[in-house]
């Protein structure tokens, strides 16, 4: 036994030893990669002369010009009109389609590296179903290979949200997919929070390991139960603050302690005040009914997720105003559908006045953004509802507009140049600028590709 | 109540298995009708692009191709003005219509498996992929093997008979898998593959009882031969005789394989006993050695642009398909997927954009290519004359995103038109 211990104390410190050596290997490795990715440019404007202008906001202008000084969009015009900046680098993007950076409306871009290696994983907190308080921006991982694979292709800002196995799975980020850290990148902390209601939250429908909730009333139930706790807590946080106000006029007998604080339940209250939006995930329209109902119950403010399946209540979504983000239309129907159902879902929302934004709802193939939207004009979206649900619409819906989403002066320049229709997956980007720097055209992939082209 | 109606039910499933067992294979319906489009972009894949074309189709094989074609006034005429005719998509790994039955993970050896026996024909997803203009399908057994099922070759002919949707004549094939899918799925149970070392001793060892198996049927056939009345027939087993079919190069050996290593020990290993391999799938990192692969007359058929869902598909790169292509190795690109199976039309597009093909080694990747893999090569894939008239009208250049199937024929019959009302299916009704 004796014996046993020692070495047993021994061998801990080998294993001490070489965790610090692989933390200092790791260190040196994150110091490597944390180099910027952008280079920062100057203060030398960056003028894109001659391209086809996709503005999003106020139409396409042929043979125009963009200019670019301090990290915004300072000219956008016809070329012959905007006034080029002295000592300017001119790049001649004729015959080029130059777009505002697309935004996806939701990823799970830098909480995971291989999907099957879970040490990879920070994918979502799956011990509870009621997780509000878990934040993306404690896992967000800057230097995740994927990211430079995603913006070369144009995707230049995402929703980050956990993934979906929980209820409330958390509080989801809005980043910029170029920075020296995660600090740069994360452009807004808490944006939102993501309420799913699709049946996949289900904990396990089998009678020998299921958890609760297992059944939709289950979930009802618990996120109900939540709501109420925390507007219990409110109350409570309401209480003392005006007894400590009520102590602090006369300082009599005890001062008075404020409650235990909960993080669980206060990452609720932004949301019970309507100060932030929940997402609202649901496919089938009885989830979307329930869940609906939930969120008029505790006066919610909603961005509706999916609707997949909700083709018969198609009206009602548009009766209640509220954005939603569709999709992804590669969603399989019912069999009781017909094949092209889903896909032409963001088409009939945009046809009766709702307001769409588009998300892959993917990490890997992020990239393949544009090509969903793409489909969805084959299925008789329009071409300029399409691009704006990749761009202003979700700017609008997230809250950003005044920095995003269209050739704007003033924005912040996310700006994309490619040899051709950016919904086509046959056109090339060419070059992708993200507040205002050119960002390498560069990954892990570029990488192999041209170690084994040798 | 519920076990007199699950007795009720065992019932009617022995009833319709005795049924099956007791239909003979039927012909496919013969189609008098003669069949001629006209008027169309003809993207035949072997000798170009006909502009304003024409195709007659008589008894579902293709009569005649070119820009003037002659057909008999009887013959039906589908005007395609504006749109774009092309072979139907033949998807080379699909695990369509095969529900949960596509995995028999409790051994890594199972070659006795038929997909034929898991066909789910009336799976809504064959529907669906036949929308998106795929007509035939290599539906094959899962992973978790190293020496997997055999497999079943599909025409998306939805709303027939079960025997009416395989395809007539196609040779059989056979799935094996190496990697991380064997080796998680029995190391997590304790069981021996648990390592990369583990896959390959088990296949080996699988290959050399075969061989033994093989031995003492031919000592036995001799001894019969020779007239010696006390020989004794070796007993009969499934599954080495399946294995045995593998050496004596009865099947087209598909196999699932994703890392360079691996490539290389599984070419090796089929030089050593003697069977050829037909396509590594999946095949992501084929382009680091795709002089090698291709040397050795191996085709594949991956993905366009996955990547990153596990280890070995870590360094998956877009331009793995043409990297490789440029070195002499077959590619088709397959979907592996419900979903994708219904826009492989967009996967080949990656071909393009990734790499530079040009539309026609792009739309080769899911037509002749992708039948070389299944081996039906000569039937199909392609708008020659005496080949199946298996193929798809489209709005656009299949190729653009924006390009949708109008019609699909299979074998010169109609099978799908978006114009139709309810399903688009001309031989399907709800409630069949």
């Amino acid at each position: 036994v004796k014996d046993n211990r020692v070495i047993g104390r021994s061998a801990n410190r080998v294993i001490g030893a070489a965790l610090v050596a692989l933390m200092c290997l790791s260190a040196s490795a994150f110091a490597q990669k944390s180099k910027p990715t952008a280079k920062p440019e100057p203060a030398r404007a960056i003028v894109l002369r001659g391209g086809k202008l996709m503005t999003i906001s106020h139409g396409t202008i042929e043979n125009g010009t963009l200019v670019m000084e301090n990290g915004k969009i300072t000219a956008v015009g016809a070329a012959a009109s905007v006034k080029v900046p002295k000592n300017a680098r001119v790049i001649d993007v004729t015959g080029m389609t130059v777009y505002p950076g697309l935004i996806d409306s939701e990823t799970h871009l830098g909480l995971t590296e291989i999907s099957l290696d879970t040490t990879t994983n920070d994918l979502e907190e799956t011990s509870d179903a009621i997780m509000p308080h878990m934040h993306v921006y404690d896992a967000f991982h800057a230097e995740s290979d994927l990211i430079p694979v995603t913006r070369m292709n144009g995707v230049t800002n995402a929703i980050v949200a956990p993934a979906t196995r929980d209820t409330l799975p958390g509080q989801d980020a809005f980043v910029q997919l170029a920075g020296k850290s995660s600090d740069e990148m994360l452009l807004v902390r808490d944006i939102a929070m993501p309420l799913n209601f699709t049946g996949a939250q289900r904990r396990n429908e089998s009678f020998q390991t299921a958890k609760f909730p297992q059944t939709r009333m289950g979930m009802a139930a618990q996120l109900r139960q939540a709501f109420i706790d925390a507007q219990d807590y409110a109350q409570k946080l309401a209480d003392y603050e005006k007894k400590a106000a009520d102590w602090e006029k006369e300082k009599k007998g005890d001062k008075p302690s404020p409650p235990k604080r909960d993080l669980k339940l206060e990452a609720l209250l932004p949301y019970l005040e309507g100060k932030r939006p929940v997402v609202l995930a649901a496919e089938e329209p009885s989830d979307l009914k329930v869940a609906l109902g939930l969120a008029a119950e505790f006066k919610l403010k909603v961005i509706l997720n999916h609707v997949s399946h909700s083709q018969i209540l198609l009206d009602e979504i548009a009766a209640t105003r509220l954005p939603v983000i569709v999709g992804p239309i590669y969603e399989t129907p019912k069999d009781d559908e017909r094949y092209d159902s889903v896909f032409k879902l963001p088409a009939e929302l945009v046809r009766r006045g709702v307001k769409i934004a588009f998300a892959s709802y993917d990490e890997h193939n992020v990239r393949n953004l544009p090509y969903q939207a793409g489909y969805a004009v084959a299925y008789g979206l329009s071409r300029e509802e399409a691009m704006k649900a990749m761009t202003l619409n979700p700017a609008e819906i997230w809250g950003v507009a005044d920095q995003l989403g269209s050739l704007d002066v003033g924005k912040t320049a996310n700006v994309v140049v490619a040899d051709g229709d950016p919904m086509e997956v046959r056109t090339d980007v060419k070059r992708v600028f993200i507040a205002g720097h050119e960002v390498p055209m560069e990954s892990r992939q570029t990488r192999l590709r041209d170690q084994y082209s040798k | 109540m519920r076990h007199p109606r699950a007795l009720f039910l065992l019932g009617l499933l022995l009833l319709a298995a005795g049924t099956l067992a007791a239909q003979q294979p039927a012909a496919h319906p013969v189609t008098k009708n003669e069949v001629l489009i006209k008027n169309g972009t003809i993207l035949t894949i072997t000798h170009g692009t006909i502009p304003n074309g024409s195709i007659y189709i008589k008894d579902g094989k293709i009569a005649a191709v070119g820009q003037t074609v002659e057909a008999p006034p009887t013959a039906k005429v589908i005007d395609a003005t504006g749109k774009f005719v092309m072979p139907g998509i033949i998807d080379s790994h699909s695990h369509l219509a095969l529900d949960n039955d596509v995995n028999e993970a409790t051994s890594p050896i199972v070659p006795h498996m038929r997909m034929e026996d898991a066909f789910h024909y009336t799976d809504k997803a064959v529907y669906r992929a036949l929308a998106g203009g795929v007509t035939t399908s290599l539906l094959l057994h899962g992973s978790a093997n190293m020496i997997g099922g055999q497999a079943l070759v599909m025409k998306h002919k939805y709303g027939l008979d079960r025997e009416q949707m395989l395809f007539p004549g196609a040779p059989p094939s056979i799935k094996f898998a190496s990697g991380e899918n064997p080796k998680r799925v029995y190391g997590s149970r304790q069981q021996m593959p648990s390592t990369r070392m583990g896959n390959f001793a088990v296949q080996r060892q699988a290959l050399e009882d075969a061989r033994d198996y093989m031995q003492q049927w031919s000592a036995y056939e001799a001894k019969a031969k020779a007239g010696d009345k006390d020989a004794k027939a070796p007993k009969r087993d499934l599954k080495l005789e399946a294995l045995a079919d593998i050496l004596r190069g009865k099947f087209l050996v598909q196999i699932h394989c994703y890392r360079a290593d691996e490539f290389l020990t599984e070419m090796a290993m089929a030089r050593e006993f003697g069977y050829k391999v037909r396509a590594f799938h999946h095949a992501l990192e084929v382009y680091k050695v795709a002089d090698k692969v291709a040397a050795e007359g191996v085709g594949m058929a991956t993905f366009a642009d996955w990547w990153g869902f596990k280890h070995e598909a870590y360094d998956a790169i877009p331009w793995n398909a043409v990297m490789s292509m440029r070195k002499g190795v077959r590619v088709a690109i397959k979907s592996d997927s419900d979903d994708f199976a219904r826009r492989l039309n967009q996967e080949a597009a990656k071909a393009v954009r990734y790499g530079g093909a040009t539309e026609d080694e792009a739309l080769r990747m899911i037509t002749l290519n992708a039948a070389w893999v299944v081996g039906v090569d000569d039937r199909v894939g392609s708008l020659d004359v005496g080949k199946d008239a298996d193929l798809a009208i489209w709005n656009h250049h299949p190729l653009s995103n924006y390009a949708l199937v109008d019609q699909v024929l299979i074998d010169g019959e109609v099978f799908f038109d978006r114009s139709l009302p309810g399903y688009g299916m001309p031989h399907y009704k709800e409630g069949q």
